[in-house]
């Protein structure tokens, strides 16, 4: 197959065929990501990707959008792909054979599962391989790979359940390669890996939306924000402005949270007159759904969590009568006190043993928004007026609010919720909308000062003495512009427990293991204190965290919620004042 | 609609060679007997069996299509005895296959024949060369290279008129050649294809219980293994696609 050069326009007639027949080729995709890849710009980005997928029919139009920014399913989708690097390795391994560290060495050669792929793809054998050839799988049929067809797959992947089913995974993933030329293998990689690597984020599929079908790219942010699937989203964008526009939030169909940023009282109060202040608390977010009998609920992460959570289920359902979506909180308690955090997540990651828990951990909601209400969409109304809906709908578990201007009072709130033992405080613009997904200044959080950052786990050292069977310390890093850059190791603050559930979590995510060094498919979120923030030659991103030790483990933020590397710069500077 | 009792013995035998490559397929009922066409999920290997009315003690069909779960029925007659006849009754545009024997009573949830893979055509290729030997001696050969590798080479030399497999190991190898008094040539033109281990020992546990299998091969080509099941009133067949040297 002829490899265009980086670069070469979209425009060019083979990829315009796209507008002549129906069907979109897995190659053509791949074709497209590649050069995709290939370009630098936002502006041509969108532009490129807005030619494309404005040529493309309703069966390709969704998967199209969802795929290249590397997603397989939409966030509030409850299939997942759960496919580590292991099950990848397995099935490359099946279909061209040497032993299987001869595949995690070209991984580790060239750093990315996709490149890997391809190059084995391409020499058909293994480099490090003896005289003896290396023997290929062939299909019974050899079949070219459309893009549907390979949703279709994925699907089945994602459905499969339980350990049974390993097996069966590993041989869709096998049919998959078997048929891919080395440029489709290496998105194919890259895409069960759902990290395509090619700089399409969400904002540019969503303003290529709008330019394709000419659109208002606040229409498409909007719909976006309540339907939480760009696939349905670009559908709705080509059905015109109107379908857009009498977009609708669904029970059952989890939107993102709005998020708050960091602020402080006098500064609200100066920016925005009165506002609304709520305890902060020190628990779990969640999403409750009602409709009629049906209830459900999600957690940050838009994942089910209805079966851990049966006694929140209970109090909701019991406090109305109407059909919601509700935002709250959920705190552990014991005598009436919060107890800190990681209680309240031992309850969410519950899948057994759900009634000792509910007795040995007692959590209670605090809710304190409202997205929906029989039928009617809420998020576009001010916030003064979602309170008010939800104070008729809901007869208890609100969480308290005070109004106020006056930065005196507000303080006040502020050393109550600390004295009861909560986290801070809420500060909340009053005729703010509520914006799914949005970190903005509407919802401000106001904490006493603690130096700690989000970090995402990418590698590990094994321990020594007594802690030589579990990892010992722990590689870091934050995001840059998509990629993540080591800032630091952390080990101390663990408690050998910990380490040994640590070990556990970890041990199926080890991509590749070289000495004592282990290199771990980043999906593992920490919260890490430290004293200091260095400029350090040490790592990559040019900084180094003084006396880093592990507060806990994120299990309610995934790797798009750490801390950015332009964050850390900005602490870096602050502390230099 | 379909209304039947057969042999517990014969209905094990054809459930395990097609359970031998999938866990699902789609079951074509007529007047004169079932058959089945599928392919596993990784696209290597594909099953053909055709039971004809007469392997029945009682057949009665019209023409139809069910989805079968293969896992579950391999599961439940996993249970039946040797010799027991088993009735399997279908109402016309029925979804649970009755399933009855020693007084056990199942009512058997199918599948939707639509959610399975379509009946793929057979793929268009010649395969000159053709031996006839016992299952037994073709299961032994596949136990004993299983052993060094994990895969065999079968072919036939043309000019010693020897079928041969082979397999070789990092470390050891094995070899077995059958000359004209262990294997029927019935079309003895050179061939050489490598086949993964993997696949052949669930077939060939299916195929050693076979008096002969026909067994056709090329060069760098698919295998095909031909034998007759319930008394020769069953016919199965594997293809499997080979393994290529890279280069």
């Amino acid at each position: 197959m002829r490899t265009p050069p980086r670069g070469e326009p979209l425009s060019s007639p083979k990829v315009t065929i796209l507008h002549i027949h129906a069907i979109m080729k897995f190659a053509e995709f791949a074709r497209i990501c590649e050069e995709i890849e290939g370009i630098s710009g936002r502006l041509e980005m969108t532009d490129a990707i807005s030619r494309v997928i404005s040529g493309l029919d309703e069966i390709d139009l969704p998967i199209f959008v969802q795929f290249v920014t590397g997603k397989i399913f939409p966030d509030w989708s409850p299939l997942k792909i759960g496919i580590g690097p292991n099950l990848l390795y397995d099935a490359i391994t099946l279909i061209v054979d040497g032993t299987r560290s001869d595949v995690i060495g070209e991984i580790n050669r060239r750093g990315d599962a996709g490149l890997a792929v391809q190059a084995i793809l391409e020499q058909k054998k293994m480099s490090r391989r003896s005289s003896r050839g290396a023997t290929i799988q062939t299909p019974l049929f050899s079949q070219e790979l459309d893009l549907a067809g390979v949703y279709r797959n994925l699907e089945k992947i994602a459905r499969q359940g339980g350990r049974a089913s390993q097996q069966e995974k590993l041989s869709l993933i096998q049919s998959l390669f078997q048929n891919a030329s080395p440029l489709e293998g290496r998105y194919l990689a890259r895409l069960l890996m759902e990290d395509l690597r090619i700089g399409v984020g969400e904002g540019i599929i969503r303003d290529a939306i709008a330019r394709a079908f000419s659109v208002d790219p606040r229409d498409v942010e909007h719909a976006y924000q309540a339907r939480n699937d760009l696939g349905e989203v670009a559908m709705l964008a080509r059905a015109g402005e109107k379908a857009l526009r009498e977009v609708r939030i669904m029970p059952f169909h989890p939107v993102k949270m709005m998020l708050a940023q960091q602020g402080t009282i006098p500064g609200a109060i100066e920016e925005n007159g009165t506002v609304a202040a709520e305890y902060k608390y020190d628990g779990s977010r969640f999403q409750f759904h009602k409709a009629g009998e049906e209830r459900r609920i999600y957690s940050r992460k838009l994942e089910d969590v209805t079966d851990a959570l049966p006694d929140v289920l209970r109090v909701l359902g019991g406090a109305t009568t109407h059909d919601v979506i509700l935002d709250g909180e959920v705190i552990a308690v014991r005598d009436g006190k919060p107890l800190p955090f990681q209680t309240v997540l031992r309850r969410f990651r519950r899948k057994h043993g759900i009634e000792e828990m509910q007795k040995e951990v007692k959590v209670q909601p605090f809710v304190f928004d409202i997205l929906y209400l029989d039928g009617e969409t809420l998020i576009d109304l001010p916030l003064i007026e979602r309170r008010a809906r939800l104070l008729s709908v809901l007869s208890d578990h609100v969480a308290p609010q005070v109004v106020s201007g006056d930065p005196g009072e507000i303080e006040r709130v502020y050393q109550e919720s600390l004295a009861a033992g909560h986290e801070g405080l809420m500060v909340k613009v009053l005729s703010s909308p509520y914006t799914p997904g949005i970190r903005g200044k509407n919802w401000l959080k106001i904490k006493p000062s603690v130096d700690t950052l989000d970090l995402a786990v990418v590698g590990a050292e094994w321990g020594e003495g007594k802690r030589a069977h579990v990892f010992g310390s722990f590689l870091l890093a934050c995001q840059d512009q998509g990629e993540l850059t080591a800032v630091s190791k952390v080990a101390t603050g663990f408690s050998d427990e910990q380490l040994a559930e640590l070990h556990e979590l970890l041990s199926d995510h080890v991509i590749s293991e070289s000495g004592k060094e282990i290199q771990l498919e980043p999906f593992l979120v920490f919260e890490v204190g430290y004293s200091e923030i260095q400029e350090s030659p040490n790592y990559e991103c040019g900084y180094a965290l003084r006396f880093p030790r592990f507060i806990r483990a994120r299990d309610d933020k995934g790797i798009a919620d750490i801390e950015t590397l332009d964050g850390i710069r900005e602490r870096y500077l602050r502390q230099k004042k | 609609m379909l209304k039947a009792t057969i042999d517990a013995d014969i209905l094990k035998e054809s459930i395990d060679a097609i359970s031998a490559l999938v866990t699902e397929c789609r079951l074509h009922t007529d007047e004169n007997g079932l058959s089945t066409r599928a392919v596993d999920t990784a696209n290597v290997a594909m099953v053909s069996l055709t039971l004809k009315k007469e392997a029945f003690s009682a057949f009665e069909s019209t023409k139809g299509e069910i989805g079968l779960d293969i896992a579950k029925l391999k599961n439940i007659f996993g249970m039946m005895g040797k010799n027991d006849l088993i009735s399997l009754e279908l109402p016309e545009d029925g979804h649970k296959l009755k399933v009855s024997f020693e007084g056990y009573r199942y009512s058997i949830t199918l599948l939707d024949p639509n959610t399975i893979r379509k009946d793929p055509n057979p793929p268009n290729i010649d395969l000159p060369g053709k031996v006839v030997l016992s299952g037994n001696d073709l299961y032994n050969s596949i136990k004993a290279a299983a052993v060094v590798s994990d895969k065999i080479a079968l072919g036939i030399d043309a000019a010693q008129q020897l079928f041969f497999m082979a397999a070789e190991g990092d470390t050891d190898h094995i070899r077995r050649e059958f000359g004209k008094s262990e294997v029927n040539f019935l079309n003895g033109i050179e061939a050489r294809s490598l086949f993964s281990l993997d696949y052949l020992k669930d077939m060939g546990r299916v195929m050693g219980r076979a008096d002969e299998v026909e067994v056709s091969l090329g060069i760098d080509h698919p295998a095909k293994f031909a034998f007759y099941i319930a008394g020769g009133q069953g016919y199965v067949e594997y293809l499997l696609a080979p393994r290529i040297e890279a280069d």
